[in-house]
């Protein structure tokens, strides 16, 4: 057994352990959804981030280690942010349209999300930490990444946030749009991507593809505004 | 190669992204400053190429994998914030909510009602 551990320990001084098992899992991961029936309430991600917590936790990988090589596929954050402009540039002419309904709605709804959730945990002791990993809550998680760590907030607590808020905004849709007879799908699409992030928008390419491309929309303009709105609203507090 | 040529794209905005964060000392990830400086330049061209699309796509499908090593973490750090998660929980749930409702109300009361041609596409 001692000498199965001091193995491990001396493959886990290269990053290739941590890349290969997040692979892995995130595939395994997939699998299992897609197995269970694509269930809205534990999305694909969530099942491969409990499997790699349970290997991490068997196998007594440290976090930290893992992380440590992790960070090597998380490189690819970056270029995969810039990508996200291809999308957003096919949705211009969305915009162009129905430029002055989603000027108006776009600014109050993306501070309002995190206002309401920071004023919340403020009312109740939450630590400026605390608070600034969950100020990006709706945002989608590569744009967040850079808020959080900007505001000095924990991104594995941010993470952990994202994923409660995007299940919680996909029920909460639903639950509404059925109290008040909301069909129109650029609505509930725009609803879902803003609140949602990409948990939101995978649920909106469900209802249709309207209210996909309209999430997609809301998702991006979110992200977009909170990274340029969040840090300044942050220094004007004086947190 | 068509990949690998779009990929270089995306790292030259995202290098030209940090070089504009450090430059002009913005709040901003340059992640973000990438992306909006690659969307005025494709606003510019009129079109995306092929290889741009080309490594832009797979990369976008990947994101999910590449939060992971973060999502995992929560998992972690559940002692590291006793005592925090009743305020944490009641801020994601309610506030959630709230901003739900929030949304709702004003595309409900800026978004010009559907024509009948919207209706027939969907």
């Amino acid at each position: 057994m001692s000498s199965l551990a001091s193995l491990r320990d001396s493959l886990l001084i290269t990053p290739l352990p941590a890349i290969t098992l997040t692979i892995a899992a995130f595939l395994a991961g997939g699998w299992l959804f897609n197995r269970l029936g694509r269930p809205v309430w534990c999305p694909g991600v969530l099942m491969a981030a409990l499997l790699l917590a349970t290997t991490l936790a068997i196998t007594g990988i440290d976090y930290d280690v893992y992380r440590e090589g992790a960070g090597w596929l998380m490189l690819l954050l970056g270029p995969a942010t810039v990508a996200l402009a291809v999308p957003l540039y096919q949705q211009l002419p969305r915009i162009r349209e129905l430029w002055r309904p989603i000027l108006i709605c776009l600014p109050p709804a993306a501070a309002l999300a995190a206002f309401y959730a920071i004023g919340l945990a403020w009312l109740l002791g939450a630590t400026p930490e605390v608070l600034a990993s969950l100020a990006p809550k709706s945002v989608t998680a590569p744009i967040a990444i850079g808020i959080t760590e900007q505001l000095g907030g924990v991104v594995p607590l941010m993470m952990g946030g994202l994923l409660v808020t995007g299940v919680a905004s996909v029920a909460f849709v639903g639950l509404l749009a059925r109290l008040f007879g909301i069909q129109d799908q650029r609505v509930l699409g725009f609803v879902l991507g803003v609140n949602g992030h990409v948990i939101g928008t995978v649920r909106a390419f469900e209802i249709g593809t309207t209210a996909g491309a309209f999430a997609s929309l809301g998702m991006g303009l979110t992200g977009i505004f909170s990274a340029l709105f969040l840090p300044l609203a942050w220094r004007l507090l004086g947190l | 190669m068509l990949e690998l040529r779009g990929f270089l794209w995306l790292t030259g905005f995202l290098l030209l992204g940090e070089a504009l964060v450090i430059w002009l000392g913005l709040p901003i990830s340059s992640g973000v400053i990438g992306m909006l400086a690659l969307t005025s330049w494709l606003i510019l061209r009129g079109h995306v190429s092929v290889a741009i699309k080309a490594a832009s796509q797979p990369l976008i499908t990947l994101l999910a994998m590449l939060i992971m090593p973060g999502v995992v973490g929560v998992f972690f750090i559940v002692d590291a914030f006793a005592g925090q998660w009743l305020a944490v929980g009641v801020a994601l749930i309610l506030g959630t909510l709230a901003s739900v409702a929030t949304t709702f109300w004003f595309m409900q009361r800026f978004m010009p009602r559907e024509t009948s041609e919207g209706r027939a596409e969907q």
